[in-house]
């Protein structure tokens, strides 16, 4: 009789012991008197005693024999497992500052080390794996990251975190942080709002004018090409001989330096995926089909809403996707002409080498392109005017 | 009634179409043939204005579609084309509900409509009228894109090479069907082919192109018996002509009846009445017969057809 098993998987397996590795010989994490002085590593044994040491040990093994043992369902355990996993892992930090972190040092913090964030990352690259087996739909997906998530915030709310370094620069500064997170999601959104229109505006005319086509690609494909840091040191010259000339602007807060040129070198970035995305998009609905609809009494006007549009839909919010990604981690850089946003936490921790503080502002800006990027191939999904199965392959 | 008078197209130096004059009759077919480039397409597309004439003038039922609303004239054209142009995002049934959608039809003469119609063209509404473009055959998305032209009943069709990216098979069943639908439905049909046998098969006249002229326009008969030029006589084959014409004929025309339908009896072959007097021969040769017995519909013999008959009188 033929079996019916899966065959073991090799990634999970290689991943898995991979992980082994790492997590004894590097750090979990490390404790700090306070936050200049550099502080003192733990590995896994040191940081969650035998008890931790022997759990975290045993449940890799146990995902690397879910991999290749013969078994039916391997992939709906390890899904389950691993998601389990992976919300239940900062439980292993709040077992080690619990240990380790002096109770009389009110300066005292402990901070991620190079173990656990090598752990996080090889489990999610072994549940990436299984989505990918499960052939898990967008909703499964999103299901998943919720539960993970949930289990990070409920540690969160119960304060087991908070003397993680990183919770600590959070706690001295939570009103800059909302601060920066507005202001970096006003930035990142309104760039890709405002090129959303640009684009959409200059695509209508290269539809209609022919003339208009290499010009237009040529200038954004252009913009494109400079640094990003030098294209904001540009704009501050002729935005501040600007506002010089005409202080009204500068009573409406613009000035060479601070959003204004932000807003317009995220502008410049973003406008060639826009248009080129777009673009593609409106115009490669196959003649035929136009042909036939024009011939057989549509206007121009039903032509574009019923068949161009629908059908360049989901290929235009690709194009949004990959402008606000983009967007995202740009407006960090932009910190550094004054623009605000995550980037500004990034740049201070750098300047006084408090890693944690540059923590502090990656990952957030890191979650909101991981947002954008759901959010909108979500919607791309939703969009689909047409079935999968009847879809080209 | 389609006329065109003097009609010129030209794309800068390039003369497409160079002063033509043609009419169509209602209620027949003109298959426009000839070979790629000579301006059948652009022939075509001028009729519905997808392409404006350079000079001359086109008529349709006497009115001259230059001073006509756009719309109006074209939701009267049912429009076919190669690669069928159907709406990938549509379904079946919405493909072929265009035309009546935009004449808003109500919904319940829409949907009757549309199951008439893959009825007609014998395909199951039940499993087609949901399915998508790209879930198709190539036969059957043609089908859909001929149906969706007939949709709104419109006087006219304008067909442009549609069975041209088709298999042989497929191709000549669809062929056949287009004979059965213009049997009942008798529209004014003006039809792209570069397949001479494609037009003797489904034309009433033929209008044979080149270079942009029209070098003669006949019946399948003439065109085939009088070729006007040594073009026409080598588009149509000069060999093959025999068969040709005998392929253009019914048994009906030369066989010997009998005085009143016999029933057959069970299991007799032979042959129909609308089968053409070349599929007779090739039987007579293949089953070395000198005479075949003739059926009609119901299946009852109505007469012989004689080889000697088939040979003097065939061609
Ligand atoms: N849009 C256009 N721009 C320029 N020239 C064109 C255009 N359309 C057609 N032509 C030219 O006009 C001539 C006739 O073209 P047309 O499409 O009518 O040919 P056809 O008989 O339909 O050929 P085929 O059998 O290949 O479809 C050709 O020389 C073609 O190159
Ligand atoms: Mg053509």
């Amino acid at each position: 009789m033929p079996s019916l098993d899966e065959p073991p998987n090799r990634v999970i397996t290689v991943l898995g012991l991979l992980a082994l590795v790492l997590v004894w010989v590097l750090d979990l994490g490390t404790v700090q008197p306070n936050r200049i002085v550099p502080g003192t590593g733990y590995g896994l044994f040191a940081a969650a005693g035998w008890l931790g040491a022997v759990t975290v040990s045993a449940g890799l093994c146990v995902l690397m024999a879910l991999a290749v043992l013969p078994l039916r369902r391997r992939y709906t355990l390890l899904g389950i497992l691993l998601t389990l996993a992976l919300a239940a892992l900062p439980d292993l930090l709040v077992i080690f500052t619990s240990a380790h972190l002096p109770k009389d040092s009110p300066y005292a913090r402990t901070a991620v080390g190079a173990g656990f964030w090598s752990l996080l990352f090889l489990l999610v690259l072994m549940l990436i794996e299984v989505v990918g087996r499960l052939r898990i739909g967008r909703r499964g997906q999103l299901g998943i990251l919720v539960v993970i998530l949930a289990g990070w915030a409920l540690l969160i709310r119960q304060g087991g975190l908070d003397s993680l370094s990183l919770m600590r620069e959070f706690s001295n500064r939570p009103d800059q942080f909302l601060q920066a997170l507005w202001a970096h999601l006003a930035l990142a959104l309104g760039a890709v709002a405002i090129s959303f229109v640009l684009a959409f505006a200059l695509v209508l005319k290269m539809m209609r004018s022919e003339a208009w086509r290499r010009p237009v690609f040529g200038v954004v494909s252009f913009l494109q090409t400079i640094p990003s840091l030098a294209l904001f040191g540009l704009l501050i010259a002729p935005l501040s001989a600007l506002t010089a000339a005409f202080p009204l602007l500068q009573s409406l807060g613009i000035r060479g330096i601070g959003w204004a040129p932000a807003l317009l070198a995220l502008i410049a970035y973003s406008l060639l995926p826009m248009v080129r995305n777009t673009f593609v998009a409106l115009t490669e609905v196959p003649e035929a089909v136009i042909d036939a609809g024009r011939g057989m009494g549509m206007t121009e006007r039903q032509l574009f809403l019923q068949a161009r549009l629908p059908l360049a839909i989901p290929v235009i919010i690709e194009g949004v996707r990959i402008t606000a990604i983009q967007a995202m981690g740009l407006t960090a850089v932009a910190a550094l002409i004054g623009a605000g946003g995550f980037g500004t936490f990034i740049f201070q921790g750098l300047g006084q080498a408090a890693m944690d503080l540059v923590m502090l502002g990656a990952l957030p800006t890191i979650g909101l392109a991981i947002a954008a990027d759901v959010v909108l191939s979500t919607l791309a999904n939703a969009l689909q005017p047409r079935p999968a199965a009847a879809l080209p392959q | 009634m389609i006329e065109l008078k003097n009609v010129t197209r030209r794309f800068g130096q390039t003369v497409a179409v160079d002063h033509i004059d043609l009419t169509v009759e209602t209620g027949e077919v003109c298959v426009l043939v000839g070979s790629s480039g000579c301006g059948k397409s652009t022939t075509l597309r001028m009729i519905n204005r997808l392409l404006p004439a350079s000079s001359g003038e086109i008529l349709v039922d006497g009115e001259d579609v230059t001073g006509m609303d756009l719309q109006r004239l074209r939701l009267n054209m049912g429009y076919a084309i190669q690669g069928t142009g159907l709406f990938p995002h549509w379904s079946v049934a919405r493909n072929i509900a265009l035309v009546p959608r935009l004449l808003k039809w109500p919904k319940e003469r829409i949907d009757a409509r549309v199951t008439e119609l893959l009825q007609m063209l014998e395909m199951d509404p039940a499993s087609f009228a949901d399915k998508y473009p790209q879930q198709l055959s190539g036969g059957q998305a043609q089908r859909v894109g001929v149906a969706r032209a007939l949709a709104a009943d419109p006087n006219i069709l304008l067909m442009d090479e549609p069975f041209g990216a088709l298999d042989a098979i497929t191709r000549e069943n669809l062929q056949l069907e287009m004979l059965r639908l213009q049997r009942q439905l008798k529209k004014t049909t003006v039809f792209v082919t570069h397949d001479i046998d494609e037009a003797l098969r489904l034309a009433t006249r033929i209008a044979v192109m080149d270079q942009g002229r029209i070098v003669q326009h006949d019946t399948p008969e003439n065109i085939l018996r009088r070729p006007a030029s040594d073009f026409v006589e080598n588009l149509v084959g000069k060999q093959d002509r025999g068969l040709k014409l005998m392929a253009l004929r019914p048994v009906r025309d030369l066989m010997t009846p009998h005085d009143k339908p016999r029933p057959a009896e069970p299991g007799a072959d032979g042959l129909k009445e609308d089968d053409s007097l070349r599929l007779a021969l090739s039987v007579m040769l293949w089953q070395d017969l000198r005479q075949v017995a003739v059926f009609d519909h119901q299946g009852n013999e109505t007469g012989v057809l004689l080889r000697e008959r088939l040979i003097e009188g065939g061609v």
